[in-house]
């Protein structure tokens, strides 16, 4: 029991906290003490990160199985804590500047964070559906965290629905291969999960289970909650949706495939590879037509889970490593960027208009340069950092005698490219127009600058990335 | 020098330019002067080297994992376009220095430059086609800074975004093709590759890599159909059209093309697309220059012409071929760049390039004259001028090469090519330079200073010793070049006189028609303007117009902020996905046999269909609806009786009861009937794949109950433990308090909290306005004038006791036979409600007199604590007691602490029904009324009887 208990006591200490906040601020002072709550969550979830980062090794077991510590659990954790503590913190001069800071805020990303936490580390299906749920239901609340917005509440209504609905498939998918496998036990399921052996009884659990998996990765076609929320959720719960989330759904997609399913790769990778295809086309296909960066972003997300997928869909250790690197330099890039859309504003109002850009070189043309290193890195142009993630996935497929989906991969960034393209052009050759204004917020500032500077410097060391990620993967993949 | 230093030479250099431009123009150029010649001079340190046939390599390690690596080789195709590059740099940093205005902002233009000239050598340098990619966007990047660097200048942003947009589409796509390419080969490193011809020609993915490689070369080399950004992107300062758009960016789509052709040419699929993309380009390029007034333009479209001639010539295949390709890259970087510099000489002195404009300028600017006519005529292939040379080669080489088995096209095209190009070269000098002076010039030109007119001078020189002694000046460095592209030693036999050769004759009818077509160029542009010609930059601008608003179209189909639509849109996903895998998945022979079907299950299975279908019609209808779901629930409970589950059955039956008296009280509130929203065929559709949707999860439960499990129930286990374990023999109950207690206990919270959760709902709403709004609202049906009928009353009230007694009853049997605390609690809450309906709320609230918040407290804690004395005997929390007691008047009988903890389930179960139901009957109730005895009559009865209208 100790011991089972030193294993997620990361979770506990994060979860005792936010009890004890959440009571705390309820019997005090509410919403005037939320951006001190921001700050101590922010500092408690970094503190973790680096200790879990810096701590662990090996791999343990705890509960049974249901929850396992391993290279690439903490290689997601860290990930996970770090970029939702940067997201949080960013947001914070933003929220309270427009009235939006509630004191539960960071508390329910800190829950969600927990849920992440237990996602990524999961060994059992119970402990899986235990973190998805945790997470995804801090995560409802946050998209419609503007109450007074009906875009807002409309969006996080929607999500909610059709995240139950996802839900539903999940629950049926992990309940046939219960039945099928006898256990639901990643490590026991994996023995019955032979290739050539899986009944069709757990070919559908297995089914069912992506269904539900790739809502939360916001794959195509189970992605349309994506850009609507993005649109109509506060600008910083946005930018939490681009990273964190996305880190750890990706994360226990890959654990549960290579887990519970390594072992019969060429049953399910062709339905992740259609679901990498669909996403990268689509994503790049839609923000085509998009004037609002949030949007625009969705969509720009949308793609780049595609890419990761292919990583996942390829099915070998290369795959896994490259999925790892990509969510790493993907989580990177977004926050970067969204640190740049928290910046704009005309006169005290968000400006989410790509249009607004027009000229923006001109009057800013050191955060334009910024911006463009991360829109190069996001289009996936070398040498930013964004390709060297684009090239490893595309290898992973290569290598996989998956080249088909590489070309179609190239493609769809050629299609993308066009987007990310057309804002550079905007801020360094637009027609003059009505001019933005951009906030002197040192945070954000800070971020902007320290993402569109990792996109450079990433490339001469990544330190350590690989390294972390190879041996991440190592542990995943059978 | 090393090759690393080479490289970085230009990009250390670009840091002072900037810095230096406080020191004055002159510091500034010199720096970016210096960090170019200084990276020169070690190139040429290698040069004797490169020259006998051996190549420099270094490299070290980057990023291994991705087979990146930062590896250098310097051979006879490098060195040429590093000299090309790094020379011709040196002299465009001259030019510009005169030429930039004092109010451009130099420095930056300096930094610029030397970016992308670092860019570009590191392209010519790699050893890696990784590390070449990383160089050929670079060179996109700092192209796209350099062409927008009169950012006043709407034709320049254009210019810059489809530079830009083309270049750096192409360049991805290049990505894939060297991924593959390095795939087959096994490694990145390009002189590894060129090793691989074999297994490259022969792989299946030869001709996806090929073609994706060739995108990324012609949109860099302004190929067809991607030539037309070349031309606008003419916009940018003339010092950086003549270094980028004639002498080295476009050419490094040639570059990769020679650099790879050992590996891919040779094959007919390289043939047929290199070969007649270059041909076209050609033809294409060499008539629109024709055409063109703005100087530039005219150069840019005679680059383009060139650029195709070359391409060509390497989708030729042979040797000869490339020989001629690489001397007409040289010969053509020559004669280029000082055509450029002189139309900015000419633009700059008479502030117009437009040939309308101009005329006779050979009186005003006798130098400039001269070096443009010696430049021009080269380009037209007058002999002795390097151009002749290598333009016969073409010819020669297009002379022999038959294109689908016919001779004539590609010479036929090529001479017709040529003769457009000797045409406009000879435009370029007599529409400018000769003819009479003119009276109306913007300005009045004259020739620059010596600064300005230096570096075109210089390479009129070499244009003409090149074309008199080229096998001394250039034949070893063509030697050394096109060994490497070949990958053997050939020997070009440079000369000026070949014989008389059919390319003599080609030659001969290019020239004279080119001077035919001078001649008639007045009469063929009346022609050229009257005729419809696509222009390619309104065709890219509408492409990408209509694809944009393609796109916008699908997106709004495909996200019309529907959740229907986004609700049908994954579950036929899913639907198909399922269908994938039935298709793929194996599914052995049913091992059951299907049961005999009694008339009673199947009287209720009709039953249920048809009430579910009944709902679909009517669901319109919430009462009806309502009904018809309490009509399911009832069927299902006695399903759940006829499979022998009995406390599932009764835990149906009184959860039906509870809801669907909470979901009245719902309605109450609400209209009697929904709003019709989606149109008839929206419905057939969903309703046609909710069927499909119905019929798989209904067939892969039919398939799977054919079947016996995979693994052994759990069932066993439970069906032995229970009373050994539990001690109880009601396995149902023993699961839910002893087995999985703690399952049961955090529901009964979860439970809780639900409550109280509806009840702070109610509050929050109740405080607004919405109360108001509800108390006076308007009812759909007129209401009962009799709110609390007599006999309702009486018989609920005796009912009361006799309810309760049955949950009492229920719960103490819970353990060993069907029943338990759960079910009791409903029932109990039954008793309760049935009271709320038929007396009142008023009357029913005033007698309850315990909080229903302290009832859910008390269970939770009961449960709470009866898992907490598991501790005091050393057990696990939850972990149950049982024994047996034997009081004399009563028969022995069992005590479980089990019982306890259904007691705090029943209590929660108690609690939280009806907290909720109190939550929704408040939004009827107005406290402030005095509360009508519930047997009292209503007085308004009558009347609303006699008239309902009136009530």
């Amino acid at each position: 029991m100790q011991a089972d208990l030193s294993v997620i006591l990361p979770e506990i200490v994060l979860a005792i906290y936010v009890m004890v906040a959440l009571i705390g601020a309820v019997y005090t002072s509410k919403d005037k003490l939320a951006p001190l709550l921001v700050w101590v969550t922010a500092a408690l979830m970094a503190v973790l990160g680096i200790w879990i980062g810096t701590s662990g090794s090996g791999s343990t077991e705890a509960f049974g199985g249901m929850i396992v510590d391993d290279a690439f659990s903490r290689f997601a954790k860290v990930a996970i804590l770090l970029s939702a503590a940067a997201v949080m913190v960013m947001g914070q001069d933003y929220m309270s500047k427009r009235g939006m800071l509630r004191f539960e805020y960071p508390l329910l990303v800190a829950l969600s964070t927990i849920g992440m936490m237990v996602m990524v580390s999961a060994g059992d299906l119970m402990a899986l559906y235990m973190g998805l749920e945790l997470q995804s239901l801090a995560l409802y609340v946050v998209a419609s965290l503007r109450r007074d917005s009906a875009k807002s509440t409309e969006a996080g209504l929607k999500y909610f629905v059709l995240g139950a609905l996802s839900s539903g498939l999940l629950l049926y998918g992990a309940s046939l291969v219960y039945g099928f496998a006898g256990t639901t036990l990643f490590s026991g399921i994996i023995e019955v999960a032979q290739h050539g052996h899986v009944t069709i009884g757990l070919l559908f659990g297995i089914v069912f289970l992506i269904s539900g998996l790739a809502f939360k990765v916001s794959a195509v076609p189970f992605h349309m909650w994506t850009p609507d929320v993005y649109e109509g959720a506060p600008t910083p719960v946005t930018a939490f949706f681009a990273s964190a989330p996305k880190v750890a759904a990706m994360g226990l997609f890959a654990r549960v495939m290579h887990d519970a399913f390594g072992h019969a790769v060429q049953d399910w990778s062709q339905i992740v590879a259609l679901l990498a295809l669909l996403s990268m086309f689509l994503g790049a296909v839609a923000a085509i037509g998009q004037t609002d960066i949030k949007r625009l972003m969705a969509y720009s997300s949308i793609a780049h889970m595609g890419y990761a997928l292919i990583g996942l869909a390829a099915g070998t250790e290369l795959g896994i490593q490259a999925l790892l690197i990509y969510m790493s330099i993907y989580v990177a890039m977004n926050i970067g960027t969204f640190a740049f859309i928290m910046m704009l504003h005309r006169d005290g109002k968000p400006v989410t208009d790509i249009r607004a850009l027009n000229q923006y070189a001109k009057r800013e043309p050191g955060r334009a340069l910024g911006m463009l290193v991360l829109l190069f890195s996001l289009a996936g142009v070398p040498p930013m950092l964004g390709f060297f993630g684009k090239f490893f996935v595309l290898r992973a497929a290569v290598e996989a005698d998956m080249a088909w989906l590489a070309i179609a991969g190239v493609i769809a960034s050629v299609i993308g490219a066009y987007y990310y393209l057309r804002i550079v052009f905007f801020m360094y050759f637009g027609s003059e127009g009505v001019e933005v204004e951009t906030s002197r917020s040192p945070v954000l500032l800070a971020f902007f600058s320290a993402g569109a500077a990792l996109m450079l410097i990433g490339v001469i060391s990544t330190f350590g990335l690989e390294g972390a990620a190879s041996a991440a993967a190592a542990m995943l993949v059978h | 020098m090393s090759l690393f230093l080479i490289a970085a030479l230009p990009f250390l250099g670009a840091l002072f330019p900037a810095l230096l431009i406080r020191a004055g123009r002159n510091a500034s150029a010199s720096s970016a002067a210096l960090a170019s010649g200084l990276a020169f001079v070690g190139l040429m340190l290698h040069a004797p080297a490169i020259l006998r046939g051996e190549t420099v390599q270094v490299g070290i390690d980057w990023l291994p994992v991705l087979g990146l690596h930062a590896n250098f080789f310097l051979d006879g195709l490098g060195f040429l376009f590093a000299t090309m590059i790094l020379g011709i740099g040196l002299l465009i940093i001259l030019y510009a220095r005169f030429y930039l205005s004092r109010q451009d902002p130099m420095g930056q233009f300096y930094t610029y430059l030397l970016l992308f000239q670092g860019a570009m050598v590191g392209i010519v340098l790699s050893d890696n086609i990784l590390l070449l990619l990383v160089f050929w966007e670079l060179t996109s990047l700092s192209s796209f800074l350099l062409i927008g660097y009169w950012k006043h200048l709407p034709e320049g942003r254009q210019g810059a975004r489809m530079a830009l947009t083309v270049t750096g589409m192409g360049g991805l796509a290049m990505i894939g093709g060297m991924l593959i390419l390095g795939n087959i080969a096994g490694s990145y490193d390009i002189s590894v590759i060129l090793q691989h011809k074999d297994a490259i020609q022969s792989s299946d993915l030869y001709l996806p890599a090929l073609i994706l490689i060739l995108i990324g070369a012609f949109t860099k080399s302004a190929q067809f159909p991607f030539h037309f950004w070349l031309p606008h992107a003419m916009a940018a300062p003339t010092p950086v059209s003549a270094y980028l758009h004639s002498a080295t960016m476009v050419k490094a789509g040639l570059f990769l093309m020679a650099r790879l052709w050992p590996v891919l040419a040779g094959t007919p699929e390289w043939f047929y697309i290199v070969t007649t993309t270059g041909l076209i380009t050609m033809v294409i390029g060499a008539v629109i220059a024709l055409f063109k007034d703005d100087l530039k333009a005219l150069l840019a479209f005679s680059t383009v012409s060139h650029l195709g001639l070359i391409t060509m010539l390497l989708g030729f295949g042979t040797k000869a071929a490339a020989i001629g390709a690489v001397f007409h890259i040289i010969n053509h970087a020559t004669f280029k760049a000082a055509l450029f510099m002189t139309a900015g000489i000419v633009d700059h002195e008479a502030h117009t390039r437009d040939i309308k404009r101009l005329g006779g300028l050979r009186h005003l600017m006798p130098v400039t004259f001269v070096i443009a006519t010696v430049a021009a005529l080269s380009m037209a292939g007058i002999p002795p001028l390097n151009g002749f040379l290598s333009k016969e080669m073409m010819l020669e080489e297009a002379s022999h090469t038959y294109w689908l088995q016919n001779p004539y096209v590609v010479p036929a095209l090529a001479c017709f090519a040529a003769a457009f190009s000797a045409a406009y070269s000879f435009r370029y000098i007599a529409h400018v330079f000769l003819g009479p002076k003119r009276d109306d010039y913007p300005a009045k030109p004259h020739d620059p200073g010596f600064g300005m007119w230096a570096s075109p001078a210089l390479l009129v020189t070499l244009v003409v010793l090149i074309g008199l002694f080229s096998a001394k000046m250039v034949g070893p460095l063509v030697d050394a070049a096109a060994g490497a592209v070949t990958q053997s030693h050939p020997h070009a036999h440079l000369k000026l006189w070949h014989g008389v050769t059919p390319a003599l004759y080609m030659s001969g009818i290019a020239v004279g028609g080119g001077v035919l077509l001078l001649a008639l160029h007045a009469g063929l542009e009346r022609i050229w303007t009257a005729l419809p010609r696509p222009e390619a930059k309104v065709i890219f601008d509408r492409l990408t117009g209509a694809l944009t608003e393609r796109s916008a179209a699908i997106t709004a189909r495909l996200h019309d902020g529907s959740l229907t639509r986004y609700a049908l849109i994954m579950v036929t996903f899913t639907l198909v996905i399922s269908l994938f895998a039935y298709g793929t998945g194996t599914i052995g022979a049913p091992t059951r046999d299907l049961q005999d079907v009694g008339l009673l299950p199947l009287v209720g299975w009709i039953c249920l269909i048809v009430a579910t279908a009944c709902i679909v019609l009517f669901h319109r209808q919430r009462f009806i609806a309502l009904i018809l779901i309490g009509i399911i629930g009832l069927i299902v409970s006695l399903a759940f009786n006829f499979l022998s589950a009995p406390d599932l059955a009764l835990t149906q039956i009184s959860v039906e009861v509870v809801t669907i008296i909470l979901m009245l009280l719902a309605l109450n509130f609400l209209p009697k009937q929904t709003p019709a929203e989606s149109p008839v065929p929206a419905r057939m559709r969903d309703g046609a794949i909710s069927i499909l949707c119905g019929l798989g999860v209904g067939g892969l439960i039919y398939a799977l109950m054919l079947r016996d499990f995979a693994v052994p129930s759990i069932s066993e286990f439970h069906l032995a433990n229970a009373y050994k374990g539990g001690g109880g023999t009601n396995v149902v109950n023993v699961i839910l308090v002893d087995f999985r207690g703690f399952d049961t206990f955090g529901e009964i919270i979860v439970l809780g909290i639900a409550a109280l959760v509806i009840f702070a709902l109610t509050e929050a709403v109740l405080s607004t306005r919405v109360r108001a709004y509800l108390l006076n609202r308007e009812p759909d049906m007129p209401q009962a004038g009799d709110s609390h009928p007599g006999l309702m009353v009486v018989v609920t009230r005796m009912m009361m006791p006799v309810a309760l007694m049955v949950a009492a009853y229920i719960f103490f049997r819970g353990h060993n036979l069907p029943g338990g605390g759960f079910i009791a609690g409903l029932i109990a809450a039954i008793a309760v409600i049935m009271q709320y309906m038929a007396s009142g709320f008023g009357w029913a609230t005033e007698r309850q007199r315990i909080p229903y918040h302290g009832i859910i407290g008390s269970g939770v804690l009961i449960a709470a604590a009866t898992g907490l004395g598991a501790w005091f005997s050393g057990q696990p929390f939850l972990t149950s007691a049982f024994g047996y007691v034997h009081l004399p008047p009563l028969e022995e009988f069992e005590l479980a602490t089990a019982a306890l903890f259904d007691l705090g389930v029943f209590l929660a179960v108690v609690g939280a029904v009806m907290l909720a139901l109190e939550s929704l009957s408040r939004f009827a109730w107005q406290p402030g009324i005095p509360t009508e005895h519930a047997m009292d009559i209503n007085p308004a009865r009558d009347t609303a009887a006699q008239d309902p209208k009136e009530a």
